[in-house]
């Protein structure tokens, strides 16, 4: 095939959804074997860019060719036959099913009219091979893997359907760094074969590893294309966000002196195999992270503090007494002032039919009223000040939260905790797959409640974030604290060397670990 | 009934109802062709003496559904109305027998004992994490039994007392039957409880995302124990405003009212997978269940045809809600 002929290119393309231009005009060429970035804050048209291509959604205008021949698909099937698949941000698997049951959903092989499962249990154990996934058993449940093992499950059920193209939109996302590593070399491999890669991510540093090309776009349209490292980061972001961007994160504040109290304390806190005796403690003023590879027991940590975990051993400490939280709404009690930015923000976090209002002030009712009556005035004027803090851009405080984009669906999520005006504030993984602009103003927010005496524990997978936001990081393994980095420690290298579990002199391989 | 005839009746509502749900403005418009195909049987159809009627047996249905409505909101659904009907009817009768402490009593008494029956759904749906489908229809079977053993098996001697009949049957306000007044100060207070309160708010976050619900502190164990609770007493009040209305209890009284109460508050626009829904789309329900079953024995209707068209129309119902666009 001749190099200067794309596999796949786009011409004009424009889509609207009611009064909002999501796509204007949008140019785009894909090259076989090439990896090609696609860069954009949220609601700079990438997702829109992705569906068009996958069938999802129809075009308004504009034309598509596949090698020169013009291709329209009228639905994911018609873009799968012609050889696109994507890898979409939520995860598409089925709970309940097998592994090798959701690699091969879409078109099971069958004898006699009936599933065969021996070949279909080949053919999933040759997808997970393909994706560098061979250690996930085919016959287990989706529902006991963890987040970053099924979203290699998602990737080898991609490939299992054969792709020319294949389409990541914020596949990582989800990836602890050996996992991504793992993915890095066989997205590699694949450009090798000959495959086009189309990469959607909001890292940085995994562009820059992996894109041959990029494209950037903003307000639904492609602004530039350039190869890959042409540019620096400073450029990109700017060309993202039209706007310049000096420190990505704030100063850290000097560290409060250590005989100041702490607000929370966990001593010898251990629950099933999950959690193995985790003593730490968090003074006011602190930003504590906790590192560590994904599914380490980060997340059920976070839970446990804010009492939804039973049969929770061990000891809380709150201003120094101990304290018993059977659930959230004693979490959240005024003695205790704790508040829990949940993992997933569409089922955890928000009520997305619900309106903005209802959101915002749903876990600061008991606050808001007398004798169980909400009172609206006082709840409007916190609302708006909410609005304000965290400058949330909505049409109305009416319309479902759903209509949000996903960065002001986080800060409503944000907000809503803040109206209690908590001391000690959880976040599990807030800047998942959100903006740069939004991640930013988290970063902010985050330093200036801690400025203003609050107690956080800040939970992330992405390096970056610990070592720009925290002044101590506990990193987590196997449900336990194997290590406490403190201020200048907390670097890329020592987290990435003391999450893979391995003593600092062996962490010259962090570059390769982390690749 | 064609799609621009639907829009012109709709466009002459009231603007607050055109407003709000398209599901209820389409109740209203159904409830509209319904008395238009009414009036076509009998004059006396459109007459204000059978309105107002037809409003007092609604009544009843407006009560249970009222209850019902709650617990949908939240997810749930409450199939022990049956025998909670017929539990607040018979002990309230019952109570009567018990001299002149108990005919002061009866009413609280047997509002008492539906509550006690939503109670147990609560705990068991909230608590031990039983579905509602289950453990509603067990306590059902359980109160049918207990129904049985005190009355023998026959329909209850005892007698309702005055009160009751009054509460069904009088006239506080010369013209206006004391069942509405009662479904209307029922309402009003539902209406309040959903809009203004954080209970209200409490049941339409466990309808939409209970974990999100959970997870922003709200009790909502207890919140759908009261809700159950509520049903559960409001279904018994609908029991002893129909003792009161037919002058005593009856052995299989709440069986016509399962159906209608769910039909009523679904055709009402309110989702049956909960979190969305007015009480304003129940009140439609409820006349519009109440008219179809008045038009059917107007019409002369054998019982057997009766029950297949009363079926069928709901079935289609429903079937011309689920074209309306979904919210979420």
């Amino acid at each position: 095939m001749d190099g200067a002929v794309p596999l796949f290119r786009m011409e004009g393309v424009s889509k609207r959804y009611g009064g909002v231009r999501a796509l204007e005009k949008a140019e785009l060429s894909v090259m076989p074997g090439r990896i090609h970035a696609i860069l954009g804050e949220n609601g700079a048209g990438k997702s829109t860019l992705i569906k068009i291509m996958a069938g999802v959604v129809a075009p308004d205008e504009g034309t598509m060719t596949m090698q020169g021949r013009a291709v329209t698909f009228s639905s994911p099937a018609a873009a799968n036959d012609a050889g696109i698949v994507c890898i979409f941000q939520e995860l598409s698997l089925i709970p309940e099913l097998s592994v090798a049951d959701n690699i091969i959903i879409s078109n099971p092989p069958t004898r006699f009219g009936m599933i065969d499962r021996r070949a279909q249990r080949r053919l999933a154990e040759a997808a997970l091979a393909r994706a560098g996934a061979s250690d996930i058993h085919p016959s287990a449940l989706v529902k006991d893997l963890p987040l970053s093992r099924r979203q290699m499950v998602e990737i080898a059920k991609a490939l299992a359907r054969k792709p020319r193209i294949l389409i990541l939109d914020e596949a990582t996302s989800a990836l602890t760094a050996a996992d991504v590593a793992k993915v890095f070399a066989v997205l590699k491999r694949l450009r090798e074969e000959g495959l086009a890669l189309l990469y959607i991510s909001h890292r940085m540093h995994e562009i820059a590893e992996l894109a041959d090309e990029c494209t950037v776009f903003r307000n639904g349209r492609n602004v530039a294309t350039y190869a890959a490292g042409t540019k620096t980061d400073n450029e990109v972001v700017e060309l993202m966000i039209g706007r310049e961007y000096s420190h990505i994160f704030p100063p850290k504040t000097p560290l409060p002196s250590s005989d100041r109290p702490a607000v929370l304390e966990c001593r010898n806190l251990g629950w099933t195999d999950r959690l193995n005796d985790i003593s730490f403690s968090v003074r006011a003023g602190e930003v504590v992270g906790l590192g560590g590879l994904d599914g380490q027991g980060q997340r059920e940590l976070l839970l446990a503090c804010f009492g939804v975990l039973r049969g929770l051993t061990g000891q809380m400490l709150v201003d120094g007494k101990p304290v018993a939280l059977g659930s959230p709404a004693d979490a959240k009690a005024d003695k205790v002032g704790m508040a829990l930015i949940p993992e997933d923000r569409k089922t955890e976090g928000l009520m997305l039919p619900m309106t903005v209002r209802e959101n915002l002030s749903f876990a600061a009712l008991d606050r808001l009223s007398r004798g169980g009556i909400v009172d609206r005035n006082a709840e409007q004027a916190m609302i708006d000040d909410m609005i304000k803090l965290l400058a949330i851009k909505t049409a109305g405080l009416d319309i479902p939260v759903g209509a949000l984009s996903g960065g002001n669906q986080q800060k409503v999520v944000i907000a809503k905790w803040l109206m209690r005006q908590p001391r000690i504030i959880l976040l599990n993984d807030p800047t998942r797959g959100i903006d740069v602009g939004t991640k930013q103003e988290i970063y902010q927010l985050l330093r200036k409640l801690a400025d203003a005496g609050a107690a956080i524990v800040f939970y992330s997978t992405d390096y970056d974030e610990l070592v720009g936001c925290c002044d101590r990081v506990l990193v987590l393994y196997d449900g336990a604290v194997k290590r406490e980095l403190v201020g200048p420690e907390i670097t890329e290298h020592a987290l990435i060397a003391s999450a893979l579990n391995i003593q600092d002199d062996n962490a010259g391989m962090k570059q390769g670990a982390h690749a | 009934m064609s799609d621009t005839g639907m829009d012109r009746i709709a466009s002459k509502m009231p603007s607050f109802i055109r407003r709000s749900d398209p599901a209820v403005v389409t109740a209203f418009a159904c409830i509209i062709i319904l008395l238009l195909v009414g009036s076509i049987y009998s004059r006396s159809f459109l007459s204000p003496e059978y309105l107002l009627q037809q409003l007092k047996v609604a009544s009843f249905l407006g009560v249970i559904a009222t209850g019902m409505m709650l617990v949908i909101l939240l997810g749930q659904i409450d199939l022990s109305v049956p025998w909670s009907v017929a539990a607040g009817a018979m002990m309230a009768c019952a109570a009567a027998a018990y001299g002149p402490m108990g005919v002061f009593l009866a009413i609280p008494f047997g509002i008492f004992c539906g509550v006690m029956i939503g109670v147990v759904n609560g705990i068991g749906v909230a608590y031990l994490r039983i579905p509602s489908m289950i453990i509603t229809l067990a306590t059902n079977a359980v109160a049918q039994g207990l129904m049985v053993v005190y009355t023998g098996g026959f329909s209850p001697q005892d007698s309702a007392t005055g009160a009751m009949r009054y509460l069904a049957t009088g006239f506080a306000i010369p013209g206006v039957p004391n069942a509405v007044l009662i479904w209307a100060v029922i309402g009003a207070a539902m209406v309040f409880a959903l809009t203004r309160t954080t209970f209200g708010r409490a049941v339409y976050g466990i309808g939409n995302r209970e974990r999100a619900a959970y997870l922003s502190g709200i009790d909502t164990r207890r919140v759908v124990m009261i809700a159950f609770a509520v049903s559960g007493g409001l279904s018994a009040f609908g029991g002893v405003l129909l003792a009161g209305y037919a002058s005593k209890a009856a052995q299989s009284m709440g069986d016509a009212y399962l159906l209608p109460a769910i039909a009523a508050v679904v055709l009402g626009g309110t989702s049956i997978l909960g979190g969305r829904g007015s009480y304003l789309g129940t009140v439609a329900g409820v006349i519009l269940i109440t008219l179809l079953q008045s038009i059917l024995s107007v019409m002369q209707m054998p019982e057997a045809g009766r029950q297949i068209i009363y079926g069928v129309v709901i079935v289609a119902m429903l079937l011309l809600y689920g074209r309306a666009p979904a919210s979420r």
